[in-house]
């Protein structure tokens, strides 16, 4: 636990160092995040009601998804990387320490650009949001059960490239839950709609957590928590069952 | 441009193209990516066509889908990071060891990022056409849809270029990224690859309609929505001529600027 603890604290002080740059890239990304409620402004102020969502419910998702975003691309911006990461041998270092591996992965690196998402998310959700006591505390809830969802099912994708030997999958499984979970999954239909429930649970990533919010639902709730312990719990059990396939990244030993 | 130079552009063009086939990984992440973002976006498009009658702004759900499968093939199959990588090689200095080629480091570097948004767009192109077609039937209009082949090629150049010149503020700030932030941004809405700018309000749409972005995404969409009017392809190449006249008078300023730092 000290070793993750100190490798928590050496990834938040290098991310630190360069305060200006810091600042700047999250900045960069919070601008790149209110672009969505622009559109979303604009969208709703031509075509009204998009199945029972209005620009209040689409508010509350975008900061559901933006806080748990910057959570799981941010402080643990190393869940995106694990593809790469096992292509590229970037294993090596932690495999030598005595802790786990996953969780020094996780937590050794922060990604600056991505807590402009969180901060984003947060301010949203306090602006914007309609925030009460019991909001709030739903709201840090669901964040965070969307946060171990999202974290999960990338270093479950991620994890597929020590089978596949391509880091591709990771990136792909980012890509499809950000961008399903950017919309209300009831305005898709049929297989996507399952797609976003099973394969790629992006529903669970901002729906279903804002519906919790705007309408607390006791099943929604404990369905939200099943989704992000099954996630987590088959992403710990992917990347252990991967690592034994691990064989370095000395670049000679793939010849 | 000499004879030797309009060479090396056409060679510079073929490699990229060559090379990004050459990756089917690569090939299959933008796929993918494409065809995600298309369902995805089309989808909540439809639902408020059907909303609101079947039809929004004029657009039927099946024109507003042919539109969101239009201006994402164009968007998407341009390199996401280009700006940033442009100002990243002018900041780091790279690019001063282009320009002991005795080609011009602006023309070489566009038609290699034209060479692999060609090849990337030959892939994705049918894949939106499948999507599309299956998703909401044949497009509103076969002859559109021939006019917009053309439009999407003049859409990639126009975007291309524009990128190179906003890429081009590294010569002056050694760093691109805010100028790749915010130009991705301008391309997104006021560009028109999210949404059509018929559905801004009227001051807006006025202000998107008088700037180059439109060219990138809304044209090229506008047209395979049903709409054949050449007026829009017209405007394209006036923007690609005024883009490359600024884009080259922004680097021939800014390499002067790097011979004397040094690079």
């Amino acid at each position: 636990m000290r070793a993750l603890l100190a490798t928590a604290r050496g990834a938040a002080l290098e991310a630190a160092a360069d305060r200006r740059a810091l600042a700047s890239q999250a900045l960069a990304m919070a601008v790149n995040d209110g672009v969505w409620i622009v559109f979303w402004v604009l969208f709703f102020d031509r075509a009204g009601d998009l199945r029972g969502w209005d620009l209040d419910g689409i508010i509350l998702l975008q900061a559901v998804l933006t806080t748990s975003g910057g959570i799981a691309l941010g402080l643990v911006a190393n869940a995106r990387r694990i593809g790469t990461l096992i292509v590229d041998g970037g294993l090596d270092p932690v495999l030598a320490l005595p802790a786990s591996p996953l969780g020094l992965l996780l937590l050794r690196r922060i990604e600056p650009v991505n807590l402009g998402d969180f901060a984003f998310g947060v301010t949203l959700f306090a602006v914007a949001g309609h925030p009460t006591p019991s909001r709030t505390l739903l709201f840090g809830a669901v964040v965070a059960a969307s946060a171990t969802l999202l974290t999960g099912f990338l270093v479950l994708t991620g994890s597929l490239a020590f089978f596949a030997g391509r880091g591709e999958s990771g990136e792909l499984g980012f890509h499809a839950m950000v961008l399903l979970g950017s919309y209300p999954v009831d305005v898709f239909a049929g297989t996507a709609k399952v797609l976003a429930y099973t394969v790629v649970p992006a529903a669970f990533v901002s729906t279903v957590p804002a519906r919790v919010i705007m309408d607390f639902d006791s099943g929604q709730a404990l369905l939200l928590l099943t989704a992000a312990s099954t996630v987590a719990l088959a992403a710990a059990a992917v990347f252990r069952a991967g690592l034994r396939r691990y064989t370095s990244g000395a670049v000679w030993t793939r010849a | 441009m000499t004879a030797a130079e309009r060479r090396a552009v056409r060679v510079a063009f073929a490699i990229a193209a060559r090379r990004t086939l050459a990756d089917p990984g690569g090939l299959v992440v933008s796929g993918v990516f494409y065809l995600i973002v298309v369902s995805a976006l089309s989808a909540v498009w439809r639902v408020a066509a059907d909303a609101n009658g079947g039809a929004l702004v004029g657009y039927s759900a099946a024109a507003l889908t042919w539109y969101i499968a239009t201006s994402e093939s164009v968007t998407i199959s341009l390199n996401i990071r280009m700006i940033g990588d442009l100002g990243e090689d002018i900041g780091s200095g790279v690019v001063a060891v282009e320009l002991l080629r005795p080609a011009s480091v602006l023309w070489i570097r566009v038609a290699s990022e034209l060479g692999r948004a060609a090849a990337r767009l030959v892939v994705i192109g049918p894949a939106g056409v499948g999507v599309a077609a299956l998703t909401v039937g044949r497009p509103p209009s076969w002859p559109a849809v021939a006019l917009a082949v053309p439009a999407m090629a003049l859409a990639l150049t126009a975007n291309v270029i524009a990128q190179h010149a906003f890429a081009a503020s590294a010569f002056w700030l050694r760093n691109a990224t805010t100028a790749w932030f915010l130009y991705q941004k301008l391309v997104f809405v006021l560009g028109g690859m999210l949404i059509p700018l018929e559905v801004f309000p009227g001051w807006l749409e006025a202000v998107a309609r008088a700037l180059p972005f439109q060219a990138m995404a809304y044209a090229p969409a506008r047209i395979a929505a049903g709409h054949a009017e050449p007026l829009l392809l017209v405007g394209q190449m006036a923007w690609i001529a005024g883009l490359a006249l600024a884009a080259r008078a922004v680097f021939r300023m800014g390499e002067r600027r790097l011979q004397v730092v040094g690079g």
